[in-house]
């Protein structure tokens, strides 16, 4: 759902990650983020984070509008919208914007997600200012044509193509999970979008979501990185305190019914060369003592090489290579504001049935739900999370800590709320996990994905062609 | 109320022509110096360099290997990947799982990758666990157990990673493309054959482990928040490893031929396209950075001509992208698209035009500019993490460049001029020795691709 996989292509191996002016007490207790927080007269929600280790600075603006919600007869349209964003605003005509980015040391990029998208940019220091008036620009002024329109529908069509039409698993298990264990049109729709929904789109539209969502009382901006404050504060107020606030429709009911009995899917992939299987579990409410316990149990069943389904289902009964997957498969445990779901998955031989590899899932998610896990597996749980987290917060240039300030901004309002993550981790116990693998692992709250390989089973590609 | 606001936007758009605001003067760009750390040698000759970075309390471990698929001869493809997945299977005083439970105390995981040139074992823990984790480094590298018991199990898995990857196109198209530039060398050879695959014996493993293992072909890093005190735990960790293996590499003859091959994919939506040439220029020549720049204006920038041209301009593809893959002593430059099936010939016809207008005319020099802070920026962003620190040291290492290589980089990428750009164009990107991969459905293409075949 990104604006470009090309972006997202450098960032990915440029794995940045960036020291923190994060206090460190010595006694292991939680980091602390320093964050200055407050609101626009528009109702802009700013958040402030200084990190000097590199000049740079991470400017990130996100919106209150995800796909969850966008319009029903247009499937795929916040992501859409999200690229018109780049189409040019009034004082940046199209590719002006990207070009200011790339021609002063930068990248950005977009994306969007259930609950939010995202924009933006990861640019040395010195450009903090330019950033910040194009940003507004692009707030207050976009351009929408129907020339830009029709470019970036058929650009998303190849997106659609790349990532999931013409790709072998495309859409498994992140697009399609959704769409089968959801029940409410909003968290069980097509949120890349039907090709026919994306083609169908007009101007008209635009217009109107633009007008709607676009506004900064629907806007969080987040800064990380090597600026003096008040200086920001100064740019911040000059570019983004002129650009009117707007109607925000009433949220829709997004909240899923209790899941009392299993339901079990069956999909045929044309392109998949082998079998694969998913399953996911609806999770507790984000941000209560149950999601905590959710986010170690993730941990303990499924990340890493010691979890107890690597161990069973790789190591022990070699049914797969790799058992992935985790909480919020468009995100982190944190970054979504409205029913979620935990998913599992893994592609299988043909020899190996579905039923077995849920049986033998079934027999390490059963063990937690029996009786606790140990102290040690819980303690082993919250190393494994805090150096993913330490490392979430600093990579490409504070990305990560934005992403988290930004949306518990718009969710929360309260951003600080990032402190409180470690404590609330560090605040369950071997008892509240049991508790909390009984209600949410139950059978009845599961949906299971079997999906069939539509492929011959050996690719051998005949090539055709020679040397001149 | 929404005509209004739709007569009121495009009234805008219509103003902007004569009083669009020029964007905010930029400031002046803050000194940024790559760490460059302490690197010694043990006397078995295994390499160490060690480089405070960052304040989180992170560090990264990672011990890379003078060895890869570049290794293997014409009949052990990927017996490399079938070593590294071996030797996570524990070592002679540790079970697999207690190697896996030990990584996850610290906090990390234990990852052991074979690449091409070199391979890696690496974990990456909090800071307090630094001792403990060089300390499992250097057990696995030393003491793998290499198990017969695990052999079928990860073998199956590499059979069917082999089948899933190679129902994507673009593992077609990499493997046809890869095939064409560097026949009969390794870096030709990017997939096993299954039946290769289902003859290897826990010998063969064990034999390639003897015959490319060891101290000499190994350079460890630590880089991140760690106590410096740990230089005596890795004296001790590896100080009796064996000086093994000298490293041996063997290049590929660089040569450019045209080619063109069609991968039949019935009913495909879009075309995989690969097109491109080797290029003789390694890192430490003088007109390696140009080519750098070079590329960045083609299509390696997400504002650079070719993707300007088929998906800003023609919204043909998603996701163009030009590249200079570089490995040792074999340079390629290419560009890859995934582009909708009808278009397959429009879209090859435009990346050859931006490749012909840039072999005739230097770029001005707003263009040139743009792409020079571009390289610039990025340079500060890919060497401010741990492992980015890392992978950079590890190719100046590698490509035998000079210690200011990384010191020199922005300055390098600065002082290209614009004939350097025209120039390199010129000379190194010759469409007539291109090859051309396009990976699709054949009877859709149809006639249409035959002005561009080889």
């Amino acid at each position: 759902m990104t604006h470009t996989a090309r972006r997202l292509a450098i960032l990915a191996a440029l794995t940045s990650s960036l020291g923190a002016l994060i206090a460190a007490p010595a006694d292991g207790n939680a980091f602390t983020v320093p964050i200055t927080y407050y609101k626009l007269p528009n109702g802009l929600k700013v958040s402030l984070s200084r990190d000097t280790t590199a000049p740079l600075v991470v400017i990130a603006v996100y919106y209150g509008i995800g796909f969850r919600i966008e319009p029903k007869d247009r499937t795929g349209f916040a992501h859409l919208f999200e690229h018109l964003m780049f189409e040019g605003s009034k004082n940046l005509p199209k590719g002006e914007f990207d070009k200011l980015i790339e021609g002063n040391g930068g990248v950005s990029n977009g994306s969007t997600r259930f609950d939010f998208t995202n924009y933006y940019e990861v640019v040395p220091s010195h450009v903090l200012e330019t950033m910040l008036w194009g940003e507004a620009d692009r707030m207050k002024n976009l351009t929408l044509t129907e020339e830009n329109l029709k470019n970036q529908q058929g650009v998303v069509g190849n997106e659609v193509k790349v990532n999931v039409i013409n790709r072998p698993y495309g859409g498994f298990p992140w697009l399609d999970m959704p769409q089968y264990a959801n029940k409410n049109w909003f968290n069980a729709h097509n949120f890349y979008g039907e090709l026919a929904d994306i083609e169908a789109a007009t101007l008209k539209d635009a217009l109107d979501f633009s007008h709607t969502y676009y506004a900064p009382n629907n806007a969080a901006l987040a800064l990380v990185g090597d600026f003096d404050e008040a200086q920001a504060k100064k740019w911040i107020e000059k570019y983004f305190s002129a650009i009117p606030s707007s109607k925000l429709p009433a949220r829709p009911d997004l909240a899923e019914p209790r899941q009392q009995s299993e339901q079990r899917f069956t999909k045929t992939d044309k392109l998949a060369s082998k079998p694969a299987l998913a399953f996911a579990y609806h999770m507790p409410e984000r941000n209560t003592p149950d999601h905590y316990a959710m986010i170690l149990l993730d941990q303990i069943l499924l990340q890493g090489d010691d979890s107890l389904l690597h161990q069973e289902l790789v190591k022990k009964r070699g049914y797969t290579d790799s058992v992935d997957g985790g909480i919020n498969l468009l995100g982190n445990q944190f970054d979504y504001n409205g029913p979620m779901l935990w998913i599992a998955n893994l592609i299988h031989d043909a020899s190996v049935k579905p039923d077995q590899i849920l049986a033998a899932a079934d027999s390490v998610i059963d063990s937690v739900r029996d009786k606790p896990v140990t102290q040690e597996q819980l303690n082993r749980a919250l190393v494994k999370f805090r150096a993913n987290y330490y490392q979430d917060l600093t990579q490409f240039g504070g990305l990560g800590r934005a992403n988290l300030m930004a949306c518990f901004s718009l969710f929360d309002d309260n951003p600080s709320s990032i402190n409180n993550i470690e404590k609330n981790l560090r605040s369950v116990t071997v008892d509240s996990i049991h508790k909390a693998a009984q209600e949410y692992l139950r059978r009845g709250n599961r949906t299971i994905l079997v999906v069939e390989a539509g492929a011959p089973a050996k690719a051998t590609p005949a090539a055709t062609g020679g040397a001149r | 109320m929404k005509f209004w606001i739709h007569g009121l936007l495009i009234a805008g758009a219509l103003i902007a022509q004569d009083s669009r605001e020029t964007p905010p003067q930029i400031g002046t760009p803050k000194p940024f110096n790559v760490p460059s750390g302490e690197t010694y040698q043990l006397k078995n000759g295994m390499r160490v360099t060690l480089a405070q970075y960052g304040s989180v309390p992170i560090v990264s471990v990672r011990a890379v290997l003078d060895f890869g698929n570049a290794n293997e001869s014409a009949d052990q493809v990927w017996l490399a990947d079938l070593l590294a997945e071996m030797m996570k299977e524990g070592t002679s005083t540790m079970s697999a799982q207690q190697v896996a439970n030990e990584a996850a105390r610290m906090g990390g995981q234990l990852s052991i990758n074979a690449r091409s040139d070199t391979s890696s074992a690496s974990i990456d823990v909090l800071s307090e666990f630094t001792p403990d984790a060089v300390k499992l480094i250097a057990d696995v590298l030393q003491h793998p157990k290499l198990p017969q018991s695990e052999l079928e199990r990860l073998r199956g898995n590499l059979l069917r990673q082999l089948s899933v990857q190679l129902a994507t196109p673009q593992a077609q198209a990499n493997q046809a493309f890869a095939a064409a530039l560097y026949p009969d060398h390794p870096y030709g050879r990017l997939y096993p054959t299954e039946e290769q695959l289902k003859k290897y014996r826990i010998d063969d493993v064990q034999k390639f482990y003897g015959a490319n293992v060891g101290a000499q072909r190994t350079h460890l890093y630590l880089v991140g928040r760690f106590d410096p005190a740990v230089k005596s735990t890795i004296a001790s960790a590896f100080e009796s490893w064996v000086a093994g293996p000298s490293v041996r590499r063997s290049p590929p003859q660089n040569i450019a031929k045209a080619r063109s091959i069609i991968v039949d994919r019935p009913g495909a939506v879009q075309s995989t396209l690969r097109l491109g040439l080797p290029i003789p220029l390694n890192p430490p020549d003088a007109d390696y950075i140009p080519l750098a720049v070079t590329d960045a204006i083609l299509g390696g920038a997400f504002t650079s001509r070719i993707t300007n041209n088929i998906r800003e301009d023609k919204g043909y593809t998603y996701s163009p992208f030009s590249q200079v893959a570089t490995r040792y002593r074999a340079t390629n430059w290419q560009e890859a698209a995934d582009v909708t099936t009808k278009y397959t010939a429009d879209s090859v016809r435009e990346i050859l035009f931006e490749v012909n207008r840039l072999r005739k005319d230097p770029p001005d020099t707003k263009e040139l500019k743009g792409v020079q802070n571009y390289l610039s920026g990025i340079f500060v962003l890919r060497n401010s993490s741990n492992q980015g620190i890392i992978q950079q040291m590890a190719f100046v290492d590698l490509q035998g460049l000079s210690k200011d290589y990384l010191k020199t980089y922005v300055q390098k990428v600065n002082a290209v001029s614009r004939s350097d750009v025209q120039r390199i164009t010129e000379t190194y990107l010759d469409p007539a020795k291109m090859t051309l991969v396009v990976v699709g459905d054949k009877s859709a293409i149809g006639d249409s691709l035959k002005p561009y075949l080889k």
